[in-house]
C-alpha cells in the first residue's frame, strides 16, 4: 500500500471508533491507532471538510474536537470499519487458532476466536496441529515469560550427545512441524536455537535473568559456516523431496536428475539423509559426509548381523 | 496529499450512500474535487484514485447502470464495504493482537490496519513468549481459505496438472499446509506448497458435509498413510528410549535393561523407514521378518 494508503486505511478504522465512542479522548485515540497528537488532529481537520455533495453545513461531517476529546457525527456511512481483506482474516484465525492448538491460550484469546470466526462465517475450514509437547513447552514458555533460566538435559540432533546446560528462555515456538526454545545458552556462551523433544527434563531455577532488548524471531534461521560439513548429494526424481525439506543450493536440475550442495552442522545428518534416500541418491562430492554414510551403514547393518566388506 | 485524501473520502462518501452505481461522468460532476477542466487530466485522477481504494481492499465494482447495459457506473457495495459486527472487549481484542504478533505466515505477521480495523492496535514489542511460524506466505493460502469459507469451487495447477476442487479448508500438520476437499467424489488433500496458479470461482457453488473433520483426511503420522498396514514391534536401546517412548505415546514395553519394545502399525515402510534411521543403530525391527529384511536391504541397496 502507498503512503496516502496506509493514512487512509488508519482513517477509516479510527473514525468508526470514534463514532461509537462519543467524547473519546483524545489520548486513547492516539494509542488505539498509533498516531501522534498533531497527526490525529491533522486528520480530524480532514474529516470535517468532507461528507456529501452539496457539501453544505447539513452534508459535511461534524466534528467536535477539544484539547481532551473528540465527537464525530452526521457520518453514518463511515460508522463501521472496513471488512478484512481475506489475508488479514487467515492471518488472524491462523494466530489464534495456533495458540489454541497448542493448549496455552488465554480464555480471553479463546473467546476472541470464537467471536472472530462466527462474526467472519468461519466453522471449521482452518485447523492446525502442532507437534504437542505440552508439558515442556508449558514449563519454558512460563520460565520466559518470567525470566527464570532453565537446566535442560539436552540430547544433539546430529551427533545425538547428551548434555547438561543452563539456558536463558527468551522464546519458545513452533516452525516445521517442531517446538524449538531459543535463547542464551550459558555453556556455549551464545544464543543457541534447542528442539523441544530433544529436551529430556527442564528445571526452571530461581535466579531471574536479564531478557534482550529485541524480541528474538521464531525462525531456525540455519546460517552455513566453515565448520559444517558439506556434500554435493546427485538426486534422482522420487529424492526430490529433498530441495524442498531442506535449505539447499541447486547446483544442476534437469528432468531426470538433480544436484544439490547440503550444508549441515554435523556430517551425521547427511548420512542419515543418505541412507534413508537408499538408491536415489549420491554423494558426488564431500569425503567427510560420505565417510560418515559408510560408518553408519555399517553400524545399523552390524545390529542387523549383516556385515559388509568395503 | 490532504487534498487526495479529501477527494477520496467524498467519492468514497458519495459511493457508500449511492444506492445506485454511478458513472464517471456523474462523479466529476458531483463530487468535491474532480472538477477537472481537462478530460484527460480527470480520467488519469480517476484512474488513480480507483486503483488506490482498491489496493485498501475497498470492494470497488463496475456495474451496468440500466438492465440493457448501456452504461457502466461504479458502486461500492455498503454491505460488503462493512466490517461484521465483532464486539471483542478490550481484553480479548488484546489477545488477539499479542497472539497476531506471536505468529508469522512465512516471515509476515498480520499488519497493523487489521488490528485497526478491529479497534485498535496491540501493546508494543510483542512481549508474548510463544510463537510460531507457519511458514508459508499468506497469498495462496488465503484465495484457497477465502474460497473454502464462501464455498467457490477452486482450479489451481498441482505437479503440473489442473485440479477441480471444492475446498472444504486448510490444514497446518507437522509443518506443512494441505488443502483438503472433495474431487470427483473423493476427499483429497493437496500439499498447498506444491500447488499454484488459484482460481476460485462463485461463492455459495457447493455445500460442505456439516461437521467434516480436515484432520481426518490426513493420516497422523506419515508411516500410516497406505494401503495395507503391518504391525511392527521395535527395540529401542535406553539411550534413546525416552525420545522413542515420546513420540509413539503409550504402545512401548519396558524391557528390564531400561530399553523399550513399542508395536507400530506401518503402512508406509519408505517413511517409517526414514523415521526409524534417525535412530541410527540403537533401535532393530525385531518382527515381522519381510519388513526387517526390506530395512537392511534399504540401508545397503
Amino acid at each position: 500500500m502507498s503512503r496516502t494508503a496506509e493514512r487512509l486505511a488508519r482513517l477509516l478504522s479510527m473514525v468508526p471508533w470514534v463514532i461509537e465512542h462519543p467524547g473519546a479522548p483524545l489520548d486513547e485515540v492516539c494509542e488505539r491507532f498509533g498516531y501522534r497528537r498533531d497527526e490525529l488532529v491533522a486528520d480530524l481537520n480532514l474529516v470535517f471538510v468532507c461528507g456529501l455533495p452539496g457539501y453544505g453545513p447539513g452534508d459535511l461531517i461534524d466534528v467536535y474536537l477539544d484539547e481532551r476529546e473528540v465527537t464525530i457525527e452526521m457520518a453514518d456511512y463511515f460508522a463501521r470499519p472496513l471488512r478484512l481483506e481475506a489475508g488479514e482474516a487467515l492471518g488472524l484465525v491462523a494466530a489464534g487458532t495456533m495458540l489454541m492448538a497448542t493448549g496455552q491460550a488465554s480464555p480471553a484469546l479463546e473467546r476472541a476466536v470464537d467471536k472472530l470466526t462466527s462474526a467472519l462465517g468461519v466453522t471449521d475450514e482452518l485447523a492446525i496441529e502442532v507437534a504437542a509437547e505440552p508439558e515442556l513447552v508449558g514449563v519454558l514458555r512460563q520460565a520466559a515469560e518470567e525470566h527464570h533460566p532453565v537446566e535442560i538435559v539436552y540430547t544433539a540432533v546430529g551427533d545425538g550427545s547428551t548434555t547438561t546446560r543452563i539456558v536463558e528462555p527468551w522464546l519458545v515456538f513452533t516452525t516445521l512441524g517442531n517446538w524449538y526454545v531459543t535463547g542464551f545458552c550459558r555453556l556455549a556462551g551464545a544464543r543457541r536455537v534447542f528442539r523441544v523433544d530433544r529436551i529430556r527434563t527442564a528445571t526452571p531455577l530461581r535466579e531471574r535473568f536479564e531478557p534482550p532488548a529485541e524480541p528474538p524471531e521464531p525462525d531456525v534461521t540455519y546460517v552455513a559456516s566453515p565448520e559444517d560439513a558439506v556434500a554435493v548429494i546427485e538426486l534422482d526424481p522420487p529424492a526430490y523431496w529433498v530441495a524442498e525439506y531442506y535449505p539447499v543450493e541447486i547446483v544442476e536440475q534437469r528432468d531426470d536428475l538433480m544436484r544439490v550442495r547440503f550444508f549441515a552442522s554435523d556430517p551425521s545428518i547427511i548420512a542419515r539423509l543418505m541412507l534413508r534416500l537408499g538408491t536415489h541418491g549420491r554423494i558426488v562430492e564431500g569425503d567427510e559426509a560420505q565417510a560418515a554414510t559408510d560408518d553408519l551403514r555399517r553400524r545399523i547393518l552390524a545390529r542387523y548381523g549383516v556385515t559388509i566388506s568395503q | 496529499m490532504r487534498r487526495v485524501m479529501e477527494r477520496i473520502l467524498n467519492l468514497l462518501a458519495f459511493l457508500l450512500t449511492a444506492d445506485r452505481p454511478v458513472t464517471a461522468d456523474e462523479i466529476r460532476q458531483t463530487v468535491a474535487g474532480y472538477d477537472q477542466d481537462s478530460d484527460e487530466a480527470f480520467h488519469r485522477m480517476f484512474e488513480r484514485d480507483k486503483e488506490l481504494l482498491r489496493s485498501m481492499g475497498i470492494p470497488l465494482e463496475l456495474r451496468p447502470t440500466d438492465v440493457w447495459e448501456v452504461e457502466f457506473g461504479y458502486s461500492v457495495d455498503p454491505e460488503r464495504y462493512r466490517l461484521p459486527e465483532v464486539d471483542l472487549t478490550d481484553e480479548e481484542r488484546l489477545a488477539l493482537a499479542i497472539a497476531s504478533q506471536a505468529v508469522r505466515l512465512g516471515g509476515h505477521t498480520v499488519g497493523p490496519e487489521a488490528l485497526m480495523k478491529l479497534g485498535g492496535l496491540g501493546p508494543a514489542g510483542g512481549g508474548e513468549p510463544l510463537g510460531a511460524e507457519l511458514g508459508m506466505r499468506a497469498e495462496n493460502l488465503s484465495t484457497a481459505f477465502e474460497a473454502a469459507t464462501e464455498r467457490q469451487v477452486l482450479r489451481f495447477r498441482y505437479r503440473g496438472r489442473s485440479r477441480v476442487l471444492e475446498p472444504y479448508g486448510l490444514l497446518h500438520q507437522r509443518g506443512h499446509w494441505y488443502l483438503i476437499g472433495k474431487e470427483g467424489g473423493e476427499i483429497r488433500a493437496f500439499r498447498m506448497d506444491r500447488a499454484d496458479r488459484f482460481e476460485a470461482g462463485e461463492p455459495g457453488a457447493f455445500e460442505r458435509p456439516p461437521g467434516f473433520r480436515l484432520q481426518a483426511a490426513v493420516p497422523d503420522e506419515p508411516w500410516a498413510i497406505g494401503d495395507q498396514a503391518v504391525t511392527a514391534t521395535v527395540r529401542f536401546d535406553e539411550r534413546v528410549a525416552w525420545w522413542a517412548e515420546r513420540q509413539l505415546g503409550g504402545s512401548v514395553e519396558r524391557a528390564e535393561d531400561g530399553g523399550v519394545v513399542a508395536t507400530i502399525e506401518v503402512a508406509n515402510p519408505a517413511a517409517f523407514f526414514g523415521w526409524l534411521i534417525t535412530f541410527e543403530d540403537s533401535a532393530e525391527i525385531l518382527t515381522p521378518e519381510d519388513l526387517r529384511q526390506r530395512f537392511i536391504e534399504q540401508v545397503a541397496p
